[in-house]
């Protein structure tokens, strides 16, 4: 039965290695690219004056407080933004490869007349996910990592892990969020709008809110909020960030599952 | 191939699906709406209708794939919806809207489904693909339709089953392909598992089966043997006289319709038994008597009448 249950991961895992492999490949390169302008701009010392020149709000909602420094660079490029909405779309593309997409066009439908609970098959390729965004995760981590070494950006190592860990998990939330839609309705261009909704929302929420003093404390729902909220590159993350952005995603997982086993099964 | 270990029947001489008033609705659209059927343990049974009729969706729900908006089920002695996964265990089903997994080859498809089954025989599956001609080895999405359902069929059969469950089985095979499909089947039952075969393809299902239910629209318009089928289908009747100008009316012979008398020919169609045809021509000399042999088919459009 183990067996069994471990196929129902690594089967639709093998599936998605190629998309693993294209996103693997993108994100890498924007990191290692964006990294290596790094000796550039901490050189000409006129674009981070420029940026001293902006609106405090400006600079605050696009993460562009102490742009000069190394941390301040790389927050500003990558982890305030692009990064984490880029893995975000990564777990909503492959939550919905993973199960609504092949629900829809029926290649679920061979796997669903074995001895299998639904149940069983829903968590495999939820299980499978988080396989799979854990490696995006750590191929972004060990880019940034060893493109920084090279080019001696000078970020606290334990700050990076715990940044680019929180941007996986803002990304496997999201992407549960869809897993949780996919479980209920089969509907993959549903499946990816809520995700996508729900991530670029998010963002906006986080960013923008707070330049209204009375909005502020609203920006808070947000779990773009939870994640980089307290400047990871900056500050050591409390656990609770953690906690706050694994916990839902567990129990949207379950969420899908509940759904998937109640439901009719989407014939092609 | 021979089945040569059959598989445990578990319920000899009763019944492997029994399927009581069950209804399946999509919002308003009522895809199956009522039907009753016993397939009994060890037979073939043909579940025979034009596409839309509901054998899908009727399939879907004996696999707990669907769940009724009414009625009930029995598969094996169990209800599917409690007993999926030991059920399943007992089936084999090839899925009438077949995909396959992509990028893998069939070889890698046939090993993850064996890794979820707990195991599959690897000469069997072997066996089974050089009797289909089934190249494992090519990728499963450069396959045709055809070799992509003997993928499917091969992972039916190669459980060794007690029961088969094949929805639209032979599309796509080549005729070679649903003849050895067809000896397949008999070998099957031969082992003592029971097969329930959807079609839209008569001349399969009247060739394999031992029992049809005809289905229009969801619901069930004839249940009953091959013969018994027949029996109710229109024969055509051409008679050739030996002297022009016999005096035959249709009241004469019972049962004729469609009558047409040309000089020494008539020609009719037949709906009911041919006994009294005989009789009424025993009178007359005939140069030339065509009954011809009724297929399911005809007893199929029959039962249609025009308003599927």
């Amino acid at each position: 039965m183990t067996g069994a249950r471990l196929e129902l991961v690594l089967g639709p895992f093998r599936q998605m290695r190629r998309s693993l492999l294209g996103w693997a490949i993108g994100l890498g390169a924007l990191v290692a690219v964006t990294v290596a302008f790094w000796p550039v701009f901490r050189d000409s010392s006129g674009i981070s004056e420029a940026i001293d020149q902006l609106p405090a709000g400006i600079i605050e909602a696009f993460g562009l407080a102490g742009f000069g420094t190394p941390a301040g660079f790389l927050r500003g490029n990558l982890y305030e933004f692009i990064v984490p909405l880029l893995l975000a779309v990564a777990a909503v593309g492959a939550a919905n490869g993973l199960t609504s997409a092949e629900e829809d066009s029926g290649r679920l439908e061979l796997y669903l007349g074995q001895p299998v609970t639904r149940q069983s098959l829903f968590i495999g390729r939820s299980v499978a996910l988080a396989a799979w965004l854990t490696v995006l995760t750590a191929v972004v981590l060990l880019v940034q990592l060893a493109s920084g070494a090279a080019v001696g950006l000078e970020v606290d190592t334990a700050r990076v892990v715990s940044t680019v860990v929180l941007c996986g998990s803002l990304a496997l939330l999201i992407g549960a969020v869809a897993l949780a839609v996919a479980g209920w309705v089969p509907r993959p261009a549903l499946v990816l709008a809520v995700g996508i909704v729900v991530a670029v929302g998010g963002y906006l929420v986080a960013a923008l809110l707070p330049l209204s003093d009375a909005l502020e404390p609203l920006s808070r729902v947000s779990p773009w909020s939870w994640a980089l909220g307290g400047d990871p590159l900056v500050n050591p993350a409390e656990p609770w960030r953690y906690a706050a952005l694994l916990a839902p995603a567990l129990v949207l997982a379950l969420i899908g599952v509940a759904g998937f086993v109640r439901r009719d099964v989407r014939a092609a | 191939m021979t089945m040569d270990s059959p598989p445990a029947a578990a319920n000899p001489g009763r019944s492997a699906i029994r399927i009581a008033g069950l209804v399946k609705r999509y919002g308003a659209v009522e895809a199956v709406r009522g039907i009753d059927l016993e397939v009994r343990a060890g037979e073939v049974f043909g579940f025979v209708g034009p596409n839309g009729a509901g054998k899908s969706t009727t399939i879907r729900c004996v696999l707990d794939l669907l769940r009724p908006t009414g009625g009930t089920l029995e598969v094996l002695g169990r209800d599917p919806r409690r007993a999926g996964v030991e059920l399943r265990r007992r089936i084999g089903y090839v899925p009438g809207e077949l995909r396959l997994p992509e990028r893998m080859t069939s070889r890698q498809l046939v090993a993850s489904i064996a890794r979820v089954r707990g195991g599959l025989d690897r000469s069997l599956v072997d066996t089974i693909a050089t009797r289909l001609q089934l190249d494992l080895d090519r990728p499963t999405r450069d396959l045709s339709s055809g070799n992509r359902r003997k993928v499917a069929l091969l992972l039916a059969f190669a459980p060794r089953p007690e029961l088969l469950i094949l929805d639209e089985p032979t599309s796509g095979l080549d005729p070679l392909m649903q003849h050895q499909f067809l000896a397949m089947i008999s070998e099957a039952r031969d082992a003592g598992a029971t097969v329930f075969l959807s079609s839209h393809v008569l001349s399969e299902v009247q060739r394999a089966a031992d029992r049809v239910a005809v289905l229009r629209a969801g619901r069930i318009v004839a249940q009953g043997t091959v013969d018994e089928l027949r029996r109710r289908a229109r024969q055509r009747v051409e008679v050739w006289f030996a002297e022009p100008g016999p005096r035959v009316e249709r009241t004469q012979i019972p049962g004729l319709e469609d009558v047409v008398l040309e000089g020494r020919r008539l020609a009719g169609t037949l709906a009911g038994p041919i006994d009294p045809v005989v009789a009424a021509l025993a009178h007359h000399k005939l140069t030339s008597l065509v009954i011809e042999e009724p297929n399911l088919e005809d007893a199929f459009l029959d039962l249609y009448g025009g308003e599927a």
